[in-house]
């Protein structure tokens, strides 16, 4: 692609949006959420547009179509696509647009697809409605493009219901059900965000791969910059409903100009030495052949691992690996179906309901969703002083001097958090609430689920970071559970690979991270994507192209 | 053609000529759509259809009009927060607060308002309206206007009674089964399954018949016949609280199940709870109606809507509205719950359409 | 198609047992009668000779189980015992009536279910203009109102002061179908004002709850034209909402009769239903509820068997 990128200025024009601004309608009043956007895409460029949520990526994705949602409106500017404003179009002109010469790839597949029509139908509705092809044509053709994208059984597959087909898989058949008219844009909006890194490196590949061979432009929203790096030839970085910069994506990654485009390269940095394992001591947890099941269905086999006072052990894995479950047969929400879990050496009764209050104190959690977290309707200064009332009775005077002490430790002034709710806050503000609240308990153990995956990359740091220091400071043992391989990399002591309820492969860190892997942490390392440009091309030179996603998947 | 007839149309026409100039699309529309159809009307119900037409646009213009200055009234009295909740209500919200309002009252100072007792008899059967009987005298000759002010306290009464029994008994049984979960729940379930699977008014005739029909029964029947369609709503709302992690954060930390269902999860329901409330109630207050029109409700001479209708009933053959004021009195106060009860959900639902 | 069949079997179980745990409420209902159904009976006047008598002419002296047994057998064969009143079968005077309620009922479910399906798509596609707005006014009103207040207007208005239909609905057998439909139109005509209003209601949130999809969205975005969207990617959808709303109104119009024929005088077994609770004539008592429950039970199976059969998700199995 790098060689295209010279040509685009010579390139013919597709789409120009000129200050466009779009209110949406919320408590009853019209507000703007998009503040004056311009955007050029030339023929057969992909544009990358990255942003945190709310950043407005969607709103103006679905606008290059001339599209707004229920409760969403144009209030200004103009989106020129191949000589005809979209914003004064009428509906007829714009439907007539759509699918045709615009098409769309939503995020979630699986609700995208409608449950009641085999895939080939969805697939052939608009060419047949544009008179583009006959229906056979266009079944033939659809079977042509699912084997491009790689799909197995081109032939057969279109035939199947939806919910009778993969995650993976349904994103790729939607990219093709894009491509059936072969537009000149495509808008992919997150196409990649719900699937786990194993199936997204395949899916990557593909979408490349065809946009590639018929030289369709694309906007490509996304809010993982690697990801964007592979896909697109210019990034353009979002805030709030505003452009911060954009440039081409080899000058954006190596030298972006924004101090908050910086902010978000920067958190790759931060890295801490590993630790080694305290000798002489009882392990702090010990989970030992731990099997669990949710009724019938077995969800965890055979678990062992330890975790040392004053260390990290990450625990590694796609979705349905069996690590949340791990967490909550510790937790005692899930009694296992046998092993057992021993706490410095002492075995834990296998259900939360039947340990005292002081196991109960030792163990304590934080949450991936700071939102669901903490209770919308009650204080800070109640949420994080339950547990020191609760387990230790502090009260009064006391109570409130605990509070502040827990709130100077998650640096947040306790005079301006005393009295406030959790909605009022940032979702790096409530992360904090909950960590003083696990700390409130005085615990040796904390469990931390995902807790940075839902946080913007510098605060996310801002988070590890504080977990680190309050380490050091308590002697804390964490069990981090992520499936981001990065934080990984920046935090942990040791890592555990879960796939399928079962560990895969456990060590030390740089261990784990130097070959030889086992087969599935091979595959898993190497789908992560990283902040090169050719780092896709790469790998799919290394592996080749059978060898990534779900194929891999059946070898290892 | 006479003068009415004349004013009446020149009125909807220079209306719509004006709405058209203006620009004003949607009251031209109606203004319009009201002219043609007055045509059609007129042609066929004569100048009685355009009386009608005139007065049910009487009745809607002065309910709006006093809609909107009793919310104007409310935003300007009411502290801050709430009155910018008021300020965006719909006008029908506002005319079902302005109605409870009224009702309390009257059902509060009954004795106050009312000119005779409730089974104080001070004339003739079915004497007509005269200047000490607003409305006439019902079959025993009893103040009819007396017997709906004193219903307003009788009739409301009963119905929340009920309802709150049916509130306690549904809420808390429903806040425990989600909170606790596992066979309570799955028992519970199962129980109000069966019960509600018995039409209501089947089974409260049914439990009626069996325990006669003084006012505890009649109370307590009703407050167990709705209490399963509480629970159920209690059990759904407090369902989509118990997932949340602070709620398993609370669990893991040792509390109690009360404490969660006090502390964690009633703050966070008392929105839906409140609109289900102001639901219930109307079902309840149309249940208990039925059932004292039906003769087997609240028992003379206690003066009761549901009992008024009934026994005036006869009335309707020979054309007088009488009978059916008790009942316009139950359905105006329904429809103003309902009203209320619309906004609070469209409110609660985070405007989701 | 296996995973259906099960799904089916496991619902049309429960409902089977529901109906059979509502025939013991039925039954037992009864036998908390303070004292025994004799003394209740019988009540002030009750001489130990007739209390006797009447306990064993009820076969009371037999343990309760065996009699419900004996109860709900003869149910099931049709026969409901005899009226303590009238000294009559019950049977005989039932099926007449029942057949008269459900004959009402048919006939306000023809005009009411069209009339609001088609009303309620509409005010869901044109959803917060002028006509929805009216139409959630208009509904709101209707289904507040007492049935009775409403079936006293139109006796008002459309047969004591203009005379268009007659204001009781006295019907017989001999009475041809014309004669009938006429004498029945209003009692009709209520009970279509309040369903028409729930369906109406019931349909419109359905709808929108569909159109709220991203499959939807997705068609849009793919340039489908609006009928299309709406006949073929929300329709196929709909079914189960849909019947689901039908099959609800329906059990509502075979329940709630019961004010509506007190009002107009009709021959139905809800106005049965009403006279025996009045004379305490318990055999006719639980026979008609357990005819209003059965009824009740079995549309809201068919309800959720219709669901299962168009769920697209369970036709076409993994």
């Amino acid at each position: 692609m790098s060689e295209s990128d010279a040509n685009t200025s010579k390139k013919e024009m597709l789409l120009e949006i000129r200050g466009l601004r779009i209110e949406g309608y919320s408590d009853e009043n019209w507000t703007e959420i998009v503040h004056g956007v311009d955007l050029d895409l030339h023929r057969g460029e992909i544009l990358g547009l990255i942003g945190e949520s709310g950043a407005g990526k969607s709103t103006i994705g679905l606008a290059a179509m001339g599209f707004t949602r229920d409760g969403c409106r144009i209030s200004g500017g103009s989106i020129d696509f191949e000589g005809m404003d979209l914003t004064t179009a009428s509906p007829d002109e714009l439907a007539s647009l759509r699918g045709a010469k615009i098409a769309y790839v939503a995020q979630s597949a699986a609700a995208s697809f409608n449950p009641a029509h085999r895939l080939i139908d969805q697939h052939t509705e608009a060419p047949v409605h544009y008179r583009i092809k006959k229906r056979l044509e266009s079944q033939e053709d659809a079977m042509e493009l699912y084997h491009k994208l790689r799909l197995p059984n081109p032939k057969e597959i279109g035939f199947r219901y939806p919910h009778q087909v993969s995650g993976g898989q349904l994103q790729r058949a939607m990219t093709a059900m894009a491509m059936a008219c072969r537009p000149d844009l495509i808008i992919f909006d997150e196409p990649t965000t719900a699937l786990d890194v194993t199936t997204q490196i395949e899916v990557l590949a593909a979408i490349r791969d065809i946009v590639d061979q018929f030289n369709t432009a694309a906007i490509y929203i996304t809010h993982d910059l690697a990801v964007v790096a592979q896909m697109a030839d210019k990034i353009k970085v979002m805030l709030r409903g505003e452009e911060v910069e954009q440039a081409e994506t080899a000058k954006m990654l190596e030298e972006p100009e924004e101090d908050y485009t910086k902010s978000l390269w920067s958190v790759r940095s931060y890295k801490r030495q590993q630790k080694p394992r305290p000798s002489g001591t009882t392990p702090v947890l010990s989970v030992q052949n731990v099997d669990a099941s949710y009724g019938e269905i077995p969800v965890l086999q055979d678990v062992s691992f330890d975790i040392y006072a004053g260390m990290t052990v990450a625990v590694v894995g796609e979705s349905g690996s069996g690590k949340s479950t791990t967490a909550r047969c510790i937790t005692g929400l899930l009694p296992p179906t046998s092993g057992k879990v021993l706490f410095n050496g002492e075995e834990l009764p296998s259900d939360y309901k039947a340990r005292s209050k002081d196991q109960l104190r030792q163990a304590q959690m934080i949450y991936q969703m700071a939102d669901t977290a903490l209770n919308p309707k009650v204080k800070i200064s109640e949420i994080i002083g339950r547990p020191a009332y609760f387990y230790r009775g502090l009260r009064g005077a006391e109570l409130k001097k605990r509070v502040d002490e827990l709130l100077d430790l998650i640096e947040l002034e306790p005079a301006d958090y005393y009295n406030r709710y959790p909605p009022e806050l940032s979702g790096g503000q409530k992360q904090r609430i909950g960590i003083a609240r696990a700390l409130a308990a005085n615990p040796s153990f904390i469990i931390c689920d995902e807790v940075t995956s839902a946080l913007d990359q510098l605060v996310a740091e801002g988070i590890l970071k504080l977990l680190d220091r309050l380490q050091k400071e308590f002697n804390l043992a964490y069990m981090f559970i992520t499936h981001d391989l990065a934080t990984v990399r920046s935090i942990a002591d040791e890592v555990v690979v879960m796939r399928q309820g079962k560990i895969i492969e456990q060590g030390p860190k740089n261990e784990m991270f130097t070959p030889p892997h086992h087969p599935y942490t091979d595959l898993l390392l190497s789908s992560v994507p990283e902040m090169d440009p050719e780092w896709l091309t790469t790998v799919l030179e290394e592996r080749g192209v059978d060898n990534i996603g779900e194929g891999a998947l059946k070898k290892t | 053609m006479n003068d009415f007839v004349i004013g009446y149309y020149a009125l909807l026409i220079g209306g719509s000529c004006l709405a058209a100039y203006y620009q004003k699309r949607t009251p031209f529309l109606l203004l319009f759509s009201l002219t043609l159809a007055s045509f059609i009307m007129g042609i066929i119900g004569g100048e009685g259809a355009l009386w009608f037409v005139t007065i049910v646009a009487g009745i809607i213009a002065l309910s709006a009009g006093t809609s909107y200055a009793f919310r104007e009234f409310l935003s300007i009295v009411l502290p801050r927060d709430m009155a910018r909740a008021i300020r965006t209500a719909p006008l029908t919200a506002s005319f079902g607060i302005f109605v409870v309002m009224t009702y309390a009252i009257a059902g509060i100072f009954a004795p106050v308002i009312a000119p005779f007792g409730e089974a104080e008899v001070i004339s003739s059967a079915f004497a007509p309206a005269d200047e000490t009987m607003l409305l006439g005298a019902d079959q025993l000759g009893r103040d009819m206007f007396s017997r709906i002010i004193y219903g307003a306290r009788n009739s409301v009464g009963i119905a929340l009674l009920a309802t709150f029994i049916a509130f306690f008994i549904g809420a808390i049984a429903g806040l425990m089964a989600a909170t606790k979960g596992g066979w309570f729940d799955q028992i519970m379930g199962r129980i109000v399954d069966v019960v509600m699977s018995i039409p209501s008014i089947i089974f409260a005739l049914l439990l009626l018949s069996i325990f006669g029909t003084s006012l505890t029964t009649l109370v307590i029947v009703i407050g167990i016949i709705y209490a399963p369609r509480v629970f159920r709503l209690a059990r759904a709302v407090a369902g989509n609280i118990v997932v949340m992690d602070y709620i398993e954060a609370a669990k893991l930390r040792g509390e109690g199940t009360w404490y969660l269902i006090r502390k964690e999860i009633l703050p966070n329901i008392t929105a839906p709870l409140i609109a289900e409330f102001g639901l219930e109630f109307s079902f309840v207050f149309l249940l208990v109606a039925g059932l004292s029109f039906l003769g087997l409700g609240i028992q003379p001479p206690t003066a009761d809507w549901g009992s008024m209708v009934r026994e005036n009933a006869t009335l309707v053959s020979f054309g007088e509205i009488t009978p059916l004021i008790p009942a316009a009195a139950i359905a105006l106060l329904t429809v103003a719950v309902n009203f209320v009860v619309d906004w609070m959900l469209y409110r609660s639902s985070g405007l989701k359409e | 198609m296996s995973d259906v069949l099960k799904i089916i079997a496991k619902r049309l179980g429960l409902g089977f047992v529901t109906l059979l745990v509502i025939s013991v409420i039925i039954f037992s209902a009864v036998e908390m009668l303070p004292g025994d159904i004799a003394e209740a009976v019988l009540g002030q006047g009750a001489t130990k000779e007739n209390v006797a008598a009447m306990r064993e002419q009820l076969g009371l002296d037999r343990p309760a189980p065996v009699r419900y047994f004996e109860w709900l057998g003869n149910a099931l064969t049709g026969d409901f015992g005899q009226s303590l009143v009238s000294q009559k079968p019950v049977s005989g005077a039932i099926a007449e009536r029942f057949a008269n309620t459900l004959f009402l009922a048919l006939y306000a479910a023809l005009i009411a279910v069209p009339i609001a399906i088609l009303l309620g798509v509409l005010t869901a596609l044109w959803r917060n203009s002028l006509f929805d707005r009216v139409a959630n006014v208009a509904t709101l009103t209707s289904i507040s109102s007492p049935e009775f207040f409403l079936g006293y207007i139109l006796i008002l208005f459309l047969s004591v002061k203009t005379g268009y239909f007659p204001s009781l609905a006295k019907i017989s057998a001999d009475m041809t179908l014309w004669e009938k439909l006429d004498r029945m139109f209003l009692p009709a005509l209520t009970m279509v004002l309040v369903v028409v209003a729930h369906m109406m209601r019931m349909t419109r949130s359905a709808i929108i709850n569909l159109l709220a999809s991203p499959y939807i969205e997705m068609a849009r975005l793919k340039g489908v034209p609006g009928w299309r969207i709406i006949v073929r990617h929300a329709l196929p959808n709909a079914w189960a909402p849909i019947i689901n709303v039908i099959a609800l109104n329906l059990a509502y119009l075979v329940t709630g009769v019961v004010l509506v024929e007190v009002v107009f005088v009709f021959p139905g077994i809800g106005q049965m239903l009403v006279d025996s609770v009045t004379k305490r004539d318990f055999p006719v008592v639980q026979a008609c509820c357990l005819i209003f429950a059965t009824t009740f039970i079995l549309l809201n199976l068919a309800a959720d068997v219709g669901a299962i059969l168009t769920n697209p998700r369970l036709r076409h199995p993994k």
